[in-house]
């Protein structure tokens, strides 16, 4: 395929595009520099510079007889995982590099993932599930699972909420787990028979960054030191976020029915 | 045994919750699931033999992480999808929870005997997953 030096600069756009949608859904570093220099290659560049952090993606591409072209993208989304569109984007780079698509229906194909989210629902349903499995996973009874489930909920509800106002992770992990933690603590000390501990580490398990941690050591452990230890470092900073929300609440917990260990 | 049979059961329902949290599709939930199950079931095999926390976790993240990459490569999709509910059983989210119940309460003792066992579970399911990633990059680059 030849490409006008005008279309060149729209291939890049659609790219940084690609790239940027990837790390929201939640691809690995690796991934996002793979799939960007296959797609340049595929495009006929003879040589494809890819540089991506969690916060920045640069592309240049350099194509036979033409002065290299280079545009970078500042990346301020955090975004959740996201494996619906990870995959679409996974078969639409696939497709990509084995027949290069028109510039026009890439640029169409990219807007249509850009608009496709999960569905809502099928997250709420998700985190009933999480919440009770996990609190019947470390120990619990049915009673507690069912208790998790509920207040897995009305975490889901909480994030989603806060989601829109656009706060950032700390802000928005501290505020859930405190709200969390006290309404959990608070239930099980009026309904006998729940076990507070239980419930609570069902629900602390749907907010510990356990993913971004976990990509964090795969980026580094394949040569992305930059990216892991950002990565890294985030993950440990919402981490101290939830801990801290949790603390708190435990020790108001503790003031107002002056409970012993719940050990 | 009723009690190995409610935890797995437990780690398959709690991983297929974390697979419709990340927006899984219909067709992988299964496949996912069922790596939560198998790892755990390694996790406690290790346990029984070995004890410790540590080996179990090692063994265990290996084994989610190879499980991960043949389910990838069967079924045409990133590993990272089935990689995340496997391991979401090995997060150490019940010693994270008592290490702020003890510091909470003051008995730093115990805070820190279980905030050392976070780490050592953190740590071992990060040796798991580079002994497997070594190892693949070991056999792709020879090809």
């Amino acid at each position: 395929m030849e490409l006008t030096h005008y279309d060149q600069y729209v291939l890049l756009d659609c790219m940084l595009e690609m790239g940027e949608l990837l790390l929201d859904c939640g691809a690995e570093i690796t991934r996002v520099e793979d799939t960007l220099s296959r797609m340049g290659k595929a495009y006929g560049a003879n040589r494809v510079d890819v540089f991506v952090i969690p916060s920045l993606v640069s592309i240049t591409l350099n194509f036979p007889e033409t002065t290299p072209v280079t545009e970078t993208k500042r990346i301020t989304s955090t975004g959740s995982t996201d494996f619906y569109r990870m995959e679409k984007l996974n078969a639409l780079s696939r497709e990509c590099s084995r027949e290069p698509l028109p510039l026009d229906e890439l640029r169409a194909r990219l807007d249509h993932v850009a608009a496709g989210h999960k569905p809502f629902a099928v997250v709420f349903w998700g985190s009933v599930l999480g919440g009770g499995g996990f609190a019947v996973f470390f120990g619990g009874s049915l009673w507690d699972g069912l208790a998790g489930a509920v207040f897995g909920a009305g975490i889901c509800l909480l994030q989603y909420a806060l989601g829109r106002t656009q706060l950032n992770v700390v802000a928005s992990n501290l505020i859930v787990s405190l709200l969390a933690g006290l309404a959990i603590g608070i239930t099980a000390n009026l309904i006998p028979g729940l076990q507070m501990d239980k419930i609570m580490i069902g629900d602390i398990m749907l907010m510990i960054p356990g993913l971004a941690m976990t990509n964090a050591l795969r980026n580094m452990l394949v040569g992305n030191t930059i990216s892991g230890t950002m990565r890294l470092a985030e993950s440990l900073i919402w981490a101290a976020a939830l801990a801290g929300g949790f603390m708190v609440a435990l020790a108001v917990v503790d003031r107002i029915f002056g409970g012993g260990l719940p050990v | 045994m009723i009690s190995v049979i409610a935890q797995l059961l437990a780690a398959f329902v709690g991983a297929l919750g974390f697979a419709l949290i990340f927006g899984m599709r219909r067709r992988y939930l299964f496949a996912a699931s069922m790596g939560a199950l198998l790892g755990w079931g390694v996790y406690l095999l290790v346990e029984w033999l070995l004890g410790s926390t540590f080996l179990p976790s090692l063994a265990a993240a290996a084994f989610a992480l190879t499980y991960s990459e043949i389910m990838a490569k069967a079924l045409k999709t990133p590993a990272t999808l089935f990689v995340i509910p496997a391991i979401i059983p090995l997060v150490p989210g019940g010693s994270l929870f008592y290490t702020m119940s003890f510091a909470v309460h003051g008995d730093l003792e115990n805070a820190r005997l279980y905030g050392t066992k976070t780490g050592e579970c953190a740590l071992a399911i990060a040796a798991g997953i580079s002994i497997v990633l070594a190892f693949r990059e070991l056999r792709t680059k020879r090809q």
